[in-house]
């Protein structure tokens, strides 16, 4: 039996038990379902390829290469699935090809973490919610689903060093939705059901009954403005269902965190790894993603991977460990037809169906190794498990660099 | 002018909110496999309140048709488990749902993927398939 990190999310659990026989995994102990399929990995693996024909994985590095020199506005999109030395290698990449780079965050977490690296929202540790924090809002966010473990490991069960009776009196946990999510059901009594895009409003509202003001709105927000009050150390977790509601103004949450000094932000994070892209690119450059550079880094909107496809401005795709034709708007995604789509995935996905190039890689945290930066910060160190022949994300990225 | 009897075939249509979630029994077969069975079971369905069901007149079950701007899809009817006040239908973010997510964010770079209004209709078509979604347009 060996342990490793699970990067089925970016809670990265690292108390995963696996055996292994004949170098392939048998059995996975302690992950979530979501955890243990990625570990147990995907029917189809991703084969090399060119222009759909079977080829070396030499010969599609080279294909590769090729296709990001010649183009006059090449992407590099994903990362969120990468290791940060796999990373850091990409941003240099970018660099070097004068290219355009962004990651999921983009369209996701962004707005919250670059807000979080910029240290306009105080934060903790997991370790710190699971020692002391006693009032957890889920908002937006239905842990239970999107990071299994959360509840289980850090937030509401664990008996913690100054909350020895965990859930049954030392921590209350509420959720904020609209919907009756599978961690609104655990937090019975504490659901506050809001309607689409209703937000902001309800921030609105707990600002004014945090200030002692009679806020319009339904009267539960007195309650749980009452709950939050009380805590001695509280945490918001800000799911993307709030992150895309208050998109046009995400700066009313910083207010409200401005009002409530107990208490802690943690932008709840998918990909295992998009926070360490985040940061990766942040300590380069100033901001989280949408980054071309010209011979020093540019930020602007119209160089986020929605904007540049519904605008058709990019020439050319690097896509690693991302499926954008699953995950973007059908609308958008008809840009890739026009123009060469490069894809590294250890596993077929949509993208990689009508990709120009296919490189498969490891599967980071089972085949190949690295670190990983955890949704609260922390790096986390990736043991690859199994001995294999693919490549990992950083040494394509090294291939690539080669191939130029 | 003659009657457009046509007209009169249609299926009723009507407006539906939707919004998207996360399940993790999808992504789970979203790891293990995305052309397969399992992960099509779990994403091309709509969930909705059964009161909602009801003045529709649809039953757990059917074959939907959503459709507006951005694509259109067919995709399984379910009752939700869960206690709706009804108003808003439900699906697991996939590449169903992104078919119907708009591209135009403001300039902002960020599409409503929670946030979808569209026309539904009992259809006749079978579920759309992944492969479908794939073709670019
Ligand atoms: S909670 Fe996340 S990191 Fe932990 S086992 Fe589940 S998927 Fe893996």
């Amino acid at each position: 039996m060996v342990t490793c990190t699970c990067t089925g999310c970016a809670l990265l659990c690292e108390d995963i038990d696996v055996i292994i026989e004949n170098n392939r995994v048998k059995e996975v102990k302690n992950a979530c379902r979501r955890g243990a399929a990625r570990i147990r990995g995907c029917v189809n693996r991703l084969e090399p390829s060119v222009n759909k024909k079977q080829a070396d994985i030499d010969t599609s590095i080279k294909k590769a290469a090729e296709i990001l020199k010649n183009a006059r506005s090449p992407m590099l999109f994903g990362w969120g699935n990468s290791t940060c030395e796999a990373q850091v290698k990409g941003i240099e990449l970018a660099k070097r090809l004068n290219a355009i780079i962004d990651d999921n965050s983009s369209f996701c977490q962004g707005l919250l973490i670059e807000r979080i690296l910029k240290k306009k929202f105080r934060t903790c540790s997991l370790e710190d919610i699971r020692n002391r924090a006693d009032v957890l809002i889920y908002w937006g966010s239905d842990a239970q689903d999107s990071q299994p473990r959360h509840l289980s490991r850090f937030s509401y069960f664990p008996r913690g060093e100054h909350r020895q009776h965990g859930y049954e009196e030392d921590r209350t946990a509420a959720v904020i939705d609209v919907r009756e999510s599978s961690t609104a059901k655990i937090c019975k009594g504490h659901f506050y059901r809001i309607p689409t895009g209703g937000d902001r409003e309800l921030i609105l509202a707990l600002m004014d009954a945090l200030s002692g003001k009679v806020p319009k709105y339904d009267k539960r927000v007195l309650e749980l403005a009452g709950i939050m009050k009380k805590a001695e150390c509280g945490a918001i977790f800000a799911g993307i269902g709030l992150t895309y509601s208050i998109k046009d103004d995400p700066d009313i949450l910083v207010a409200l965190a401005d009002k409530l000094p107990n208490f802690n932000i943690m932008p709840m994070v998918g990909h295992y790894n998009m926070r360490g892209f985040n940061e990766n690119l942040f300590k380069e450059t100033g901001f989280v993603n949408r980054i071309r550079f010209e011979g020093r880094p540019v930020h602007n909107d119209g160089y986020a991977v929605v904007e540049a496809l519904r605008q058709k401005s990019i020439d050319a795709l690097l896509v690693i460990g991302s499926d954008p034709l699953s995950s973007l708007p059908g609308s958008i995604v008809s840009h890739l037809a026009d123009i060469p789509v490069i894809c590294i995935d250890p596993c077929v996905t949509l993208t990689s169906r009508i990709a120009a190039v296919t490189i498969p890689c490891a599967v980071s945290g089972v085949e190949s190794g690295g670190s990983a930066v955890r949704m609260d910060g922390r790096v986390v160190e990736l043991p690859g498990i199994i001995e294999n022949n693919h490549l990992s994300d950083q040494e394509i990225m090294t291939g690539l660099m080669e191939a130029l | 002018m003659g009657i457009d009897i046509g007209k009169f075939l249609k299926n009723p249509e009507y407006e539906i909110k939707i919004t998207t979630y996360r399940d993790i029994f999808q992504a789970e077969a979203l790891e293990r496999d995305r052309f397969g069975e399992e992960y099509r079971k779990l994403s091309a369905a709509i969930m909705m309140s059964k009161n909602d069901m009801k003045r529709m007149g649809f039953k757990p079950g059917d074959r939907v048709k959503l459709t507006n701007d951005n694509g259109s899809i067919v995709v399984e009817l379910r009752e939700s488990k869960r206690e709706e006040p009804g108003g808003v239908a439900f699906m697991v973010n996939s590449p169903w749902s992104n078919a119907l997510v708009s591209g135009d964010t403001g300039g902002r770079g960020i599409p409503e993927f929670k946030n979808i209004s569209a026309m539904i209709s009992l259809a006749k078509e079978e579920v759309t398939t992944i492969e479908r979604l794939i073709i670019v347009r």
